[in-house]
């Protein structure tokens, strides 16, 4: 078992270092989408810097509060579209038969297909993330649990990509529902929790679980709390759970390209 | 022995119809009307170790349905399905390591990395020590002739030395048994022959069973010595290749130019196919009727060209399915 | 102009098979708004009834009417459509046939976004309106006005986004220029109007194409006035006329490059 994990990790990082040695094909291509990620970013600051001037909170964080809210919103954003691009179009793979590669492999096929390819702009973000977290005032012990927030933040990203692309074993066209979720959440991501009333704040703890992404981990971040924090552990293995499960579930289902041949 | 073994294999899918205009697409939304179509419609077979079976059927007959099925990709509706005495549905990583596979239409390697970075990365996936792998680089580099080109990034290569790449990743972890999904889809003439050699070769270098499918004829005539022949989802005929030749090659076509007419109405195993003033195309059933006493009926003097000729396995097949088909 | 009519047509035919997209998208573009919904209660909770001289129901129908203009476009696409044509050397098909490539792409785009915006714009001024309560605009003539003025806002987009595409005839991928231009329109018009910014900024940003393609329409949609109406239309035409000459010259000297390389 333990093995097998390593030999799964090994293979997968080989993944991702021959994705990053194809972006890297066209050196100043790359630098500059990493460079433009990150001033892309930055022009929030004119928004919030705005928001400020007429408020002294926004949805009750301080502008320092603020900074973490995109510091994470966007290192989770980055760690998932750059070691697992593949789950923000995996639907596609799903309906057009692309999956079958991974399929005869000794190895998991959803680990597999994730990891096959990464957004090298995604950099960007994580760097963006880490900036953005130094300006917000940092501890040695900020860092760590900022770090750990990115890892568990990036994989309930790539989790709920995962969850929604699935449905695509089902149904036909769920591609564009989960391109408009995924983008939604991203968005719900920078903005503070505190502008939503009640039945808003219980979707975004569950259904679009921004929440876990960011509002918890700025709270810990601001005033450590060890509950909080295995509370976004767990939440964080459940969404894997639940992911891992609706996808083994479909596969089941999954027609490789034959529905695309009858088409025609 | 056999290596793998389907029984009663079926497989549908549901495809969704749609009608034309703004108003059929507004109707498929509120209730979309689908259509079951029999992929693969009870289908039973085996092959034996060390064979090298083909799979052959028109566009849409089921074949690359079934590869799928017997390589976990696809999930059968019903049947069973047993390969090296596992069930692909059950122990799709345990059967991964012990076959190998080529999709034709679908590259399965790093287009900008080496033939040699590829093997690598592939022999990582089937978990082999670095040593062996380099190993078995070795052996492949010979045996496929790589020699030339491991060096170059995949996609500077050609669709030949491409597939063979494939082919020759396919096989880094030594499989049992190797599935090739139309692998001479879309070659040239030459590039196809090597294609073909290289199957040939590496079924009797390796030992490695091979089930291969394809709509190209030419391709069981020079590698088979058994052919299962499906349409429509069923198959239509799981035969030796000597077989199929005995029972379906039992015509010869003979084209011939005359000075004069004769006339082959009412001779008993002459058919004649085409007849245009002085030009005949006759068919002779050998089992009537012996070639020899077929030329005795032409005054040599009279032949101006005589051409002797084999039924063309296309035509044969395309007979078988027809009966199929009735 | 007869071919540019039946390109315009025959895109929006096509348009209409992915009808059932559209109204998935405008989920996202609901809960978008949703969340300025929510900012803008938020931010006006303790506050005398206007911030900049707008109340807060003009807020949210300014940011819907931005936000209309963004998603209807759909600029992103767009641009990779254009980027892709360059890159395959598909837009080289283009060179022998009688049309000018800007033109087409026009109104191809204009056929492929007509169906999305009217829906849009129907599906948002009726939620909206029921909402809010309060609809912003008067009469015919301010309605004509918004249309007019967010028909050409619309056109110079294109035309910008394709100018913005057609750099990667010089550059192997334009698609960060047009992150950074989009987030301009997005910071410096879709999200607020320019008189949230500091005076001597505002006069500034009458320069960003911002101004013309988000700020003029919705602000004549939440305060119309003749002057501002006149005023934005002749900034419209000069960007119109400037952003057609800017167009077609970097189409024409890729071409040439293009021409140069061999393709």
């Amino acid at each position: 078992m333990l093995t097998a994990a390593k030999r799964q990790f090994k293979i997968s990082m080989l993944s991702t270092k021959y994705a990053l040695m194809r972006a890297m094909v066209n050196k100043a291509t790359f630098v500059m989408s990493i460079v433009f990620m990150i001033l892309n970013n930055a022009t929030f600051i004119i928004q919030y810097l705005i928001l400020f001037s007429l408020k002294e909170d926004v949805g009750g964080y301080t502008f320092n509060q603020v900074l973490m809210l995109w510091a994470l919103a966007s290192g989770t954003f980055g760690v998932a579209h750059f070691f697992f691009k593949k789950a923000f179009n995996l639907s596609e793979t799903i309906t057009n038969g692309k999956l079958d590669a991974y399929i005869v492999q000794p190895k998991n096929i959803l680990l597999q297909a994730l990891t096959s390819d990464i957004d090298s702009s995604a950099i960007g973000d994580m760097l963006y993330g880490f900036i953005l977290i130094f300006v917000s005032g940092i501890t040695i012990k900020k860092f760590i649990f900022f770090t750990i927030f990115l890892i568990l933040g990036g994989f309930i990203h790539v989790a709920f990509a995962v969850i929604l692309a699935s449905f695509s074993f089902w149904i036909s066209r769920s591609d564009i529902i989960a391109d408009t979720f995924n983008s939604m959440i991203t968005h719900i991501n920078t903005y503070p929790e505190g502008i939503f009333g009640g039945i808003t704040r219980v979707v975004l703890y569950t259904l679009i679980p921004v929440g876990f992404i960011s509002y918890v981990p700025v709270q810990v971040l601001t005033s450590f709390n060890i509950m909080s924090f295995i509370y976004v552990l767990l939440f964080t293995a459940f969404i894997i759970g639940l992911a891992f499960f609706m996808f083994y579930k479909g596969l089941k289902k999954y027609s490789s390209s034959n529905l695309m041949i009858s088409k025609i | 022995m056999s290596i793998i073994k389907a029984q009663n294999l079926n497989k549908s899918f549901k495809v969704k119809i749609k009608e034309k205009g703004i108003l059929g697409s507004l109707k498929s939304i509120v209730r979309p009307k689908y259509e079951v179509i029999k992929a693969v419609d009870n289908i039973s077979f085996e092959v034996n170790e060390g064979e090298m079976i083909a799979f052959i059927g028109p566009n849409g007959a089921g074949k690359s349905t079934t590869i799928k099925m017997l390589t976990c990709i696809l999930y059968p509706d019903s049947g069973e399905i047993s390969v090296l005495g596992m069930d692909p549905t059950k122990d799709r990583k345990k059967l991964a390591y012990e076959i190998g596979t080529v999709f034709g239409q679908k590259e399965q390697l790093w287009m900008h990395l080496t033939p040699y970075d590829n093997l690598k990365f592939f022999g990582a996936i089937y978990d082999i020590e670095d040593k062996e792998i380099e190993k078995r680089i070795e052996h492949l580099k010979e045996v496929f002739e790589l020699e030339k080109f491991i060096n170059i990034p995949v996609r500077n290569l050609s669709l030949g030395q491409r597939i063979r790449c494939e082919i020759a990743a396919s096989l880094i972890h030594e499989p049992k048994v190797l599935f090739l999904d139309e692998p001479t889809i879309g070659l040239d003439p030459v590039v196809k022959d090597s294609v073909r050699k290289l199957i040939k070769k590496m079924n009797k270098e390796f030992g490695t069973t091979v089930f291969f499918t394809s709509h190209d004829v030419s391709d069981i005539e020079k590698l088979c010595k058994r052919v299962i022949i499906i349409n429509n989802g069923k198959i239509v005929l799981d035969d030796s290749m000597a077989n199929l030749k005995y029972n379906y090659l039992n015509k010869k076509i003979v084209e011939v130019k005359l000075k004069e007419k004769i006339d082959f109405e009412n001779v008993k195993g002459i058919e004649v196919i085409k007849s245009n003033n002085n030009n005949l195309k006759l068919e002779i059933d050998t089992r009537t009727t012996t070639l020899a006493d077929v030329l005795k009926l032409i005054d040599d003097e009279n032949i101006i060209d005589i051409n002797i000729s084999n039924t063309p396995l296309e035509d044969i097949i395309s007979s078988i399915y027809k009966e199929g088909a009735k | 102009m007869r071919k540019y009519i039946y390109i315009f047509k025959s895109e929006f035919m096509s348009s209409l098979q992915y009808v059932s997209n559209v109204f998935i998208n405008y989920i996202g573009y609901f809960i978008m708004m949703f969340m300025f919904w929510n900012l803008w209660k938020y931010m006006y909770q303790d506050e005398a009834n206007l911030i900049n001289g707008y109340t807060m129901n003009q807020m949210v129908w300014y940011v819907a009417m931005t936000e209309i203009l963004w998603y209807g476009l759909g600029g992103r696409k767009l641009c990779r459509r254009i980027t892709d044509d360059v890159r395959s050397g598909n837009i080289t098909y283009n060179l022998n046939k009688p049309y000018s490539y800007v033109s087409y792409i026009i109104f191809s785009h204009l056929g492929e976004i007509l169906i999305r915006t009217i829906l849009y714009t129907v599906l948002s001024l009726t939620l909206f309106n029921s909402i809010l309560g309060e609809f912003p605009i008067g009469n015919i003539y301010e309605a004509l006005g918004v249309f007019i003025t967010a028909f050409l806002a619309i056109v110079i987009s294109i035309l910008i986004i394709t100018s913005i595409g057609l750099i990667s005839f010089f550059m192997e991928d334009a698609s960060p220029i047009y992150w950074i231009y989009s987030k301009i329109i997005l910071v410096l018009g879709t999200l607020f109007p320019v008189e949230f910014f500091p005076m001597f900024l505002q006069k500034v940003f009458k320069f960003v194409p911002a101004y013309v393609v988000s700020y003029g329409p919705a602000k004549l949609f939440v305060d119309f006035s003749i002057d501002k109406f006149v005023e934005i239309i002749i900034v419209q035409l000069c960007y119109l006329l400037v952003s057609l000459l800017v167009a077609n010259l970097i189409y024409k000297k890729g071409v040439k490059k293009l021409n140069v390389n061999g393709g």
